[in-house]
């Protein structure tokens, strides 16, 4: 090769250098602030305040190296005030030394008074940022702020961000009052007519200002705990009724969200007496029109075992299990009605009916689009057909009481 | 002409890489709603129509690209004008999806790099290609082949294990009627992707294989346009119409909804990876067939030599083509598809095929 020839390569070389290492707009780990948790709630004179979890990197690690407790707090708490939220988002930045990154946020709380207002214009800037994700769990703040509700240290999970997620996920899981509900499927429900939205909250009892602090995680019983509470029904975005109890176990039912509960039926006199544990659920939800008037039909179908009878009762006996799946189905039927009705009070259609409707029958929807949570919502019949199989007993067949 | 071969599969390939480009992460013909993957599979049975006009003005004149037998269908000067058109139109795209493809990297991956240096990146690697030639690009083509049906059965498999798929948002299908598909067909769908296969008159005579040709050209089509529809209607199926419609890449959000076990998640860089993917190959064969298009018009008899000026052209158009995304958008929904991609895609090549018919019948 030519002297020439071998400059030429070089420059072209070099050029790839700069090019290929793609370190254009880089950012180094150490100047990132990790955001797990957002808060959002509103002033009294309309401005927003964004509430920032940020993860402490080296506090989480040595957290779990020591084995917990002994170092400094694992998140650290900041709030920025702004017209809206990319505002507040960037004012913060007067107070974190890093980057406010929002790839890894998990969860968005909302606070009660800002749901009140109406959430419908808060999920834009969380739909339209490239980091944010549109899985990140969404909760209210029960009773009190967002910034409220994310400044206190929790002892399992280190993370609260985490334990809100987490006790989420397992309680909707195994118990079934209280809903994950995904950002995505929140901006779905604000888009459609034929469906409200619907999510869980979340409530801090306890002390407050001993909750911020790392006296809470220190203390057999924290003097600050977080739990899951009601449902939160919204109408056109926003917050208007709460959902506690069986009906929101009725609530999961309808949505096809019971994986596992346990529920208890009457067994000859006593209340409550045997307990089935339902390990395995389905709900399908069918519209059909019946004379020009919608009529829905839900149909349930449960699998699972016996979990403790309080009464001797002979498992061993088909006929009886038959009969105790019939009252099993019948409680069910019970639970999901009450809900409807509890929610039909409402006039917010949190189930999505409307969208059944509209998805077999487009032609009708349309008419009834409009008019559709105030007029035919609350006084639409719906019909509940319950499947309820009992598989197995457990450990025993007879109770050992006689 | 290069003195090149392709094979009937490399044609294949180039054709699926190229039909997939970037109509896949696109919001490809969502004004139809839940019924875009009924407009997809339609703009294919009627593109696979309109393929076989091309591939029968390709029987009559086998050997020479379309800007050669334009010239010889209707005379030297008109044959010259409409060849000109069609090279002008061919750089045109080439810069139209380069900013498509710099845009969308922008707003998802790179929002503090300039546009000008993606897409000049991106150019210079179209503008290497085109120099090796377009036997070069096929056998590039024959591997990246593979990693994206690769990547896109894993990402489907996955779709559907994480049980993020509700068939009911497809639902009710046909809500407006025939009407509002037959509209996004006859606006989007049919000229892009499939409609596009025009650029392919350029690259037929390199293959080897002149019987087959038809029907890999047909396989392709077919191929990708089921693709195409499984991809929307999977889309809508996870997200729902509704945010299908306003997204900027509806297969981003799909992609991020897969989450399994608190592990697998945050799989972007396979979408990524079949935008860059896609974006390369659709650029690199438009560009590639307006550089031998201009080479063959002005009888330049090495097409290299007509590559840095004419990438460099693409580059710098690619910027001033539009000053934001919206504009962008906007030209190619409205004013590109009607004065170019119909006049272009159809008009002109079913006209040349009837005065060829013509002219061959009397011969």
């Amino acid at each position: 090769m030519t002297i020439k020839r071998w400059c030429l390569f070089l420059v072209v070389l070099l050029i790839h250098i700069t090019i290929l290492s793609g370190c254009w707009s880089k950012n180094e780990l150490t100047d990132l602030a990790f955001v797990i948790a957002v808060g959002l709630d509103k002033t009294e004179d309309g401005k927003y305040v964004e509430t920032f979890q940020v993860v402490n990197p080296g506090n989480v690690a040595g957290a779990t190296q020591r084995g917990g407790g002994s170092g400094g707090i694992p998140v650290t708490l900041y709030t920025a005030t702004g017209d809206n939220l990319v505002e507040a988002s960037r004012k913060g930045s007067k107070k974190i030394s890093r980057l406010v990154y929002y790839a890894h946020t998990n969860l968005v709380v909302i606070g009660e008074e800002l749901a009140k207002e109406g959430i419908m214009d808060v999920f834009d800037a969380i739909e339209r940022n490239p980091q944010f994700r549109t899985t990140a769990t969404v909760v209210v703040a029960r009773k009190q702020t967002a910034e409220e509700l994310l400044s206190v240290l929790t002892p399992i999970d280190k993370i609260p961000a985490s334990q809100i997620i987490k006790t989420l996920q397992m309680t909707e899981k195994i118990w079934g009052e209280n809903l994950d509900v995904h950002a995505g499927e929140i901006i779905e429900a604000l888009s459609l007519t034929g469906k409200e939205v619907v999510m869980s909250s979340f409530r801090l009892e306890g002390n407050k200002n001993t909750g911020k602090q790392q006296k809470n995680v220190q203390s057999i019983e924290p003097y600050a705990k977080l739990h899951a509470d009601e449902l939160a029904v919204f109408k056109k975005g926003k917050l208007i009724g709460w959902i506690s109890g069986e009906d929101a176990r009725g609530v999961l039912w309808v949505l096809n969200k019971i994986r596992q509960t346990a529920l208890s039926v009457d067994w000859e006199q006593k209340k409550e007496a045997v307990v089935y544990k339902v390990m395995r659920a389905k709900t399908k939800v069918i519209a059909q029109m019946n004379k020009g008037t919608p009529v829905i039909s839900v149909f349930i179908e449960a699998e699972g075992d016996v979990g403790e009878t309080l009464v001797p009762f002979d498992l061993t006996n088909p006929t009886q299990i038959a009969k105790l799946e019939e009252k099993i189905e019948k409680e069910i039927q019970k639970e999901v009605q009450k809900a409807i009705q509890r929610v039909q009070q409402e006039k917010s259609d949190i189930f999505g009916f409307g969208e059944v409707i509209h998805r077999s029958y487009p032609d009708e929807w349309k008419q009834m689009k409009k008019t559709w949570n105030e007029r035919y919502f609350p006084r639409l019949q719906v019909k509940v057909k319950v499947d309820a199989f009992v598989r197995r007993t457990g450990l025993r067949n007879k109770s050992y009481l006689k | 002409m290069e003195r090149v071969q392709l094979s009937a599969r490399q044609l294949f390939m180039l054709a699926i890489l190229f039909e997939h480009g970037s109509a896949i992460v696109i919001p490809l013909g969502v004004d139809a709603k839940q019924d875009v993957w009924l407009a997809i599979l339609c703009g294919m049975a009627l593109g696979s129509l309109l393929f076989l006009v091309y591939y029968r003005l390709f029987t009559y004149y086998p050997t020479v690209p379309f800007t050669s037998y334009s010239q010889q269908i209707v005379g030297t000067f008109f044959g010259k004008g409409i060849a000109l058109v069609y090279v002008l139109y061919f750089l045109y795209i080439a810069a139209r999806v380069l900013r498509d493809f710099g845009e969308l990297l922008l707003t998802f991956a790179y929002p503090e790099t300039p546009l000008f240096v993606l897409n000049a990146v991106m150019m210079l690697t179209i503008m290497y290609a085109a120099y090796k030639g377009i036997e070069v690009l096929a056998r590039a083509g024959e591997l990246f082949f593979a990693f994206l049906y690769l990547i896109a059965v894993l990402g489907f498999v996955l779709v559907i294990v994480v049980g993020v798929i509700d068939i009911h948002r497809l639902q009710p299908v046909l809500e407006e009627g025939w009407k509002r598909v037959f509209k996004v067909v006859f606006t989007q769908t049919l000229y892009v992707p499939f409609g596009e296969m025009i650029v392919f008159t350029m690259l037929f005579p390199y293959v080897n294989e002149r019987k087959k040709v038809k029907i890999a050209g047909w396989l392709a089509i077919w191929l990708s346009g089921i693709n195409l529809a499984l991809t929307m209607a999977m889309n809508i199926a996870v997200i729902g119409a509704d945010a299908v419609s306003r997204s900027t890449f509806p297969l981003l959000n799909t992609i991020q909804e897969i989450r399994i076990a608190n592990f697998l998640e945050r799989l972007d860089v396979l979408f990524m990876i079949a935008l860059v993917i896609g974006g390369f190959f659709k650029i690199s064969v438009f560009f590639y067939a307006g550089v031998i298009g201009a080479a063959d018009l002005f009888q330049i008899k090495e097409h290299q030599r007509l590559i840095y000026p004419l990438g460099l052209a693409v580059l710098l158009l690619s910027i001033a083509i539009a000053n934001n995304f919206a504009e962008h958008i906007k030209e190619g929904l409205n004013i590109v598809t009607i004065y170019m991609h119909i006049p272009l895609q159809v008009v002109i090549p079913v006209l040349l095929l009837i005065i060829a018919a013509i002219r061959n019948r009397h011969m």
